[in-house]
């Protein structure tokens, strides 16, 4: 990781607000902090180890300058739009926006997820995997298969509500844990980095390839039945609105047939 | 009155008051061009998180872009609306007529705070600004009208209502 963005991202949120770097990608570093940009420190309440996650974008050398600074903001702020509009969808989960600075390219999230016992990782849906099919006794426990339908209407629900994630591997969902029943996860959706606003079943059936693609590659010999209660969880969505809804759901679930025989990239010939 | 720094923009200082059963917000409305304050209807405030979102809009503004309006403090009520229409703002936001609950904000420089109190202007009885004390005096349906709420968003807490709220003032007018 570069010393560089670090030193950037520091001296554009000052001394004050120490950061600890989780995550980088090639657009963006995540960072948590125990700081809230804005609400005053006796305000939040006792609670000391409450976290932030901060999402920049660093500028990008080898751009020129003035198309940077307009890169960055239109991809900052596209990202902070889906997340307000997903907000107010009933049902979905995604996580809250705190601050976004389109001008820098920061955007402040909620803290979402939780250390797995055992240092099984963070709860993220390949680590919840991993941590119940490791020794194959568990794999196909009734809390992974619950999850993974609830996975499933997530994605779902964003479809049907015309959104696209772009991006959804098993890293990008977040198991959040119920607070009154400590074996139920709700899903959440994160990285809208890749996001549309899309009534093109092409890009929907994109998404669950993707989807499918991640699960098979980190958990081959359970991924028939892992993406089997995801595709029952989204169907379920679409079930629930009717005649329309199964309509639109027949119609995706060929599309997703036709993806997945001929890979994610549409062919350029004929 | 509530004191405090935003951890990213360490040169200014914001100060906050919340008064209920104000007497003179006429007096107050009509010489609020010339006061270093913000005065601001509580009816259309839910929670600090929403005020104070609006405060941090502004110093990004300030700092990374530009101030639409003349002064901070008329900048403070711009923040705080969804559109970008600054007359609508001030009416929206600003102190009314009739106005009976107000928070009164001021941004100052650090080093360049004012002899001048919230408290000599106001005529009413300060209480704490907090989330408790706004919970009395915020309209949700004038906040729904302002914000264009969908009726199917119903949240089940004050502070999912608020979140919403908090997610216009980030992107107003980007």
């Amino acid at each position: 990781m570069s010393q560089k963005i670090v030193d950037k991202v520091s001296e554009y949120l000052t001394s004050n607000i120490p950061i600890k770097l989780i995550s980088q990608g090639a657009e963006a570093v995540v960072f948590t902090t125990n700081v809230h940009p804005y609400l005053p420190k006796d305000q939040i309440g006792d609670d000391s180890d409450v976290q932030y996650i901060i999402k920049y974008r660093p500028p990008k050398e080898y751009r020129h300058p003035d198309i940077d600074k307009s890169l960055t903001k239109h991809r900052t702020l596209s990202e902070t739009r889906i997340l307000a509009k997903l907000y107010q969808i009933k049902d979905i989960h995604v996580p809250k926006i705190i601050a976004s600075d389109v001008f820098n390219g920061c955007i402040w999230l909620e803290f979402l997820g939780e250390e797995l016992p055992n240092n099984a990782g963070f709860s993220n849906l390949k680590h919840f995997l991993w941590m119940y099919n490791k020794d194959g006794a568990n794999a196909y426990d009734p809390i992974v298969l619950r999850t993974l339908y609830e996975v499933g209407r997530q994605v779902g629900l964003l479809h049907w509500n015309d959104y696209c994630h772009g991006d959804l591997t098993t890293s990008n969902i977040v198991l959040v844990r119920d607070i009154h029943n400590e074996n139920s996860w709700q899903p959440h959706l994160i990285d809208f980095g890749l996001g549309s606003i899309s009534s093109m079943v092409e890009d929907k059936g994109v998404d669950l390839y993707v989807l499918e693609r991640a699960i098979l590659s980190t958990h081959s010999a359970y991924a028939e039945r892992y993406n089997k209660a995801i595709i029952e969880g989204f169907s379920s969505v679409y079930k629930n609105e009717g005649e329309a809804g199964l309509k639109k759901l027949n119609e995706l679930l060929n599309r997703f047939e036709e993806v997945r025989l001929r890979g994610r990239k549409r062919s350029m010939i004929g | 009155m509530v004191s405090t720094i935003l951890p990213q923009f360490p040169k200014f200082q914001v100060n906050v008051s919340l008064f209920h059963d104000v007497q003179n917000s006429e007096d107050i409305r009509l010489q609020v061009a010339e006061l270093p304050f913000a005065f601001v209807d509580a009816s259309v405030i839910v929670s600090q998180e929403q005020l104070f979102a609006a405060v941090y809009r502004v110093l990004t503004d300030l700092t990374y872009n530009k101030l639409r309006t003349k002064t901070i403090h008329s900048e403070c009520l711009l923040a705080l609306s969804p559109t970008s229409n600054i007359g609508e703002a001030f009416n929206r936001f600003g102190i009314q007529q009739g106005s009976t609950d107000l928070v009164v904000l001021q941004i100052v420089e650090v080093g360049q705070e004012s002899t001048e109190s919230a408290n000599d202007i106001v005529k009413g009885t300060e209480v704490e600004f907090n989330n408790d004390n706004l919970l009395h005096t915020y309209n949700e349906q004038t906040l729904r009208k302002i914000y264009k709420l969908d009726n199917s968003f119903q949240p089940k807490t004050t502070e999912g209502f608020s979140q919403a709220l908090v997610n216009a003032i980030q992107l107003r007018g980007l």
